[in-house]
């Protein structure tokens, strides 16, 4: 039997210490061993039937539930003031065969991979680098779990794929204490695995694509999420460039995404007419604080995977040095205006060094990135067509109300069929600043008020918005999540009402889903809502 | 010139700040594959936040039949793979005088090492 530590305690944080939060119990469940129940799907079976069993024990003591994996979100979103649940260490790995793939499924059965959710993003990549295959895309590193990065939105730069949560196709839920209350979820236009499979995690299926879209970006408060199934692809390599490239050219090319027609030419990568191919991941660095006429930019373009090709590690591990950073926030918090000139001399351990160029697979370019001290980052999604109107307005913020220790970047996304994906544009982007974590001073505003100016400005500027559900932000700005999504949050709430009941809704939301108004049981129901559809 | 006391004396204690600086120093080994094993209940706010560290600080000795010292890695319940991901070697001004003052017969060791998370 799966087997649960309950641990007393009063405070949590996040990996960035962007807390404390205060707590009462921090759950810790461990799978039994694999010589007690050595089939997988049976130790699936015995961990879902333990976190029913804490569910149960969380109800009936009126409170509330949240599991969590890596705890790299900086919001509030992975936080529960009662009880919280680690589940670090449910990292099983189902392998799926052909026989497991629904008839009328467009999945190769052979890119279909079914995980548990604590197996963080590097796990995942590993498991299936031994099968020749890749994740499509993962964020800037690899250490969240697949559980939290589908709850958050977690995405990379990749143009023409989106986030993470876009490559999966089915999700196990736990949605209450009893053995109903076990449910797989896909969409009936593109499902995955078949009834029989359903059957063997003891899984209720239901396949609707609203239910879907709605559940795979939950904010982790759709129930408990047991297992993910993802689809992967063939192991591709990815030939990395850092160039300084014009200002206007950097940001024409994030407006228009135009890179075809562009005067942005990387030798050897062009198409047979020698014009230059659209790259798989663009990335644009700024210095709010300076004017300069060129941007770091970061290109990567994807090959098929082919051995040999050079080590990349040693350009990878190269990182920022903490005390350096510790340094910068209490020289910051004094005097604010030395910020400028810091990042200005830092920009060399901050950004990557222009002309490097590497290649290597997703998982190694995306690898571990080590703890550097307390942070925070901001992160707001635009049309790409509003990108450079609205870096113009947060960087005016910046100058004009700062300067705060921190830089700006600017990454693209496909859209995302989820119905709270912050990559809800066609192509987001995603305009980014990230920091050291500064105290309010005398000469420094606060986090939250300069969160709250970010927003203020661009509703001036009436550029539509989204935010990063995992980064800072000012959560309680009146109306935001109504201002970002409209109706869609309605039809977020109404398949999460359907979903649960109204005990457990209860217990699944937090104070992040409260102070967002997300937390709200949506009483007028259509009756479609958890049909499950044939294909 | 003559140098007085004072001068002797900082120019001493410049010549051990500088002697202990120069001598303390870590050398880290860190595997590219396998997670880390994570540890949910550590408050650590260094290159270790979130890991289950073990670390070791001791003194062995050598002499002339043992050149070597050999630390072995079990499977425990803060090591359950039995494998390691992250080893630190930390080497101290402490470490060389004892070395010194022993001739090289007791050595102090402090290492931490992170062992592999488990896969499923």
């Amino acid at each position: 039997m799966a087997k649960t530590t309950p641990f007393p305690k009063d405070r949590w944080d996040t990996l960035h210490n962007n807390g404390p939060f205060d707590l009462k119990i921090l759950y810790v469940t461990e799978l039994e061993g694999e010589g007690n129940i050595p089939v997988k799907t049976e130790r699936y079976n015995d961990a879902a039937q333990e976190i029913r069993r804490l569910i149960k024990e969380t109800s009936d003591a009126n409170q509330g539930f949240r599991a969590y994996g890596s705890r790299w979100s900086m919001s509030k979103i992975a936080h529960n003031k009662d009880r919280m649940h680690y589940n670090g260490f449910m990292n099983l790995h189902i392998p799926l065969t052909a026989a497991d793939r629904h008839i009328d499924s467009p999945y190769d059965a052979s890119n279909l991979f079914f995980f548990q959710c604590g197996n963080i993003i590097k796990e995942v990549s590993q498991t299936l680098g031994a099968h020749g295959k890749s994740l499509k895309t993962s964020g800037a590193s690899n250490g969240q779990t697949i559980a939290g990065c589908i709850s958050t939105g977690v995405h990379g730069s990749a143009l023409g794929v989106g986030a993470v949560q876009d490559y999966v196709v089915g999700i196990n839920l736990i949605t209450g204490p009893n053995p109903e209350d076990n449910i797989y979820i896909e969409r009936h236009s593109r499902p995955a695995l078949n009834n029989e499979f359903a059957a063997k995690i003891e899984a209720k299926v239901i396949r609707n694509d609203g239910l879907f879209n709605a559940a795979v970006v939950s904010l982790g408060s759709f129930g408990f999420i047991h297992g993910v199934v993802i689809e992967a692809e063939d192991r591709f390599l990815l030939n990395r460039y850092v160039k300084k490239i014009d200002r206007s050219l950097a940001l024409e090319l994030s407006d228009t995404m135009d890179f075809t027609n562009s005067t942005f030419k990387i030798e050897g990568e062009t198409d047979a007419d020698g014009k230059p191919l659209t790259p798989y991941h663009y990335k644009v660095f700024i210095n709010p604080y300076t004017d300069e006429s060129e941007y770091v930019i970061e290109a990567m373009y994807k090959k098929p995977y082919a051995l040999p090709y050079e080590d990349p590690f040693p350009t990878i591990k190269t990182s920022i040095y903490k005390d350096l950073i510790y340094l910068l926030i209490k020289i910051s918090e004094k005097f604010p205006k030395s910020i400028p000139w810091f990042i200005k001399k830092l920009r060399k351990t901050i950004l990557p060094a222009v002309n490097e160029e590497l290649t290597g697979t997703l998982a190694e370019i995306f690898w571990d990135a080590p703890y550097q001290g307390p942070a925070f980052a901001c992160s707001f999604g635009v049309d790409h067509k509003d990108s450079s109107k609205a870096l113009d307005v947060l960087t005016k913020l910046a100058r004009d109300e700062g300067p705060f220790p921190g830089i700006y970047a600017m990454r693209f996304v496909k859209q995302s069929e989820a119905t709270m994906a912050f990559t809800k544009f066609p192509i987001t982007c995603m305009i980014e600043i990230d920091g050291v974590l500064w105290k309010k001073s005398r000469k420094l505003i606060s986090l939250t008020e300069f969160s709250r100016r970010m927003i203020e400005v661009l509703q001036e500027a009436k550029i539509p918005f989204t935010i990063h559900w995992g980064k800072n932000s000012d959560w309680a700005f009146p109306n935001l999540v109504n201002d970002m999504f409209g109706d869609a949050a309605t039809t977020w709430k109404q398949y999460r009402s359907a979903l649960l009941s109204k005990e457990m809704a209860q217990l699944f939301s937090n104070d992040f889903l409260d102070t967002i108004k997300l937390s709200e049981v949506e009483e007028e129901l259509p009756e479609d809502l958890l049909v499950s559809i044939e294909p | 010139m003559k140098l007085n006391q004072t001068s002797v004396l900082r120019l001493l204690v410049v010549s051990l700040a500088f002697l202990m600086l120069s001598s303390c120093y870590s050398v880290r080994l860190r595997s590219i594959n396998g997670a880390p094993m994570p540890d949910p209940l550590s408050e650590r706010e260094d290159y270790y936040r979130d890991m289950q560290v073990i670390e070791l600080d001791t003194v062995i000795s050598i002499n002339a039949t043992t050149k070597d010292f050999t630390l072995l890695i079990k499977e425990t319940s803060k090591c359950p793979s039995g494998m390691l991901h992250t080893v630190e070697y930390r080497n101290t001004f402490g470490s060389v005088l004892l070395s010194a003052i022993t001739l090289g017969r007791k050595r102090k060791v402090k290492i931490k090492y992170v062992c592999v998370k488990p896969s499923n």
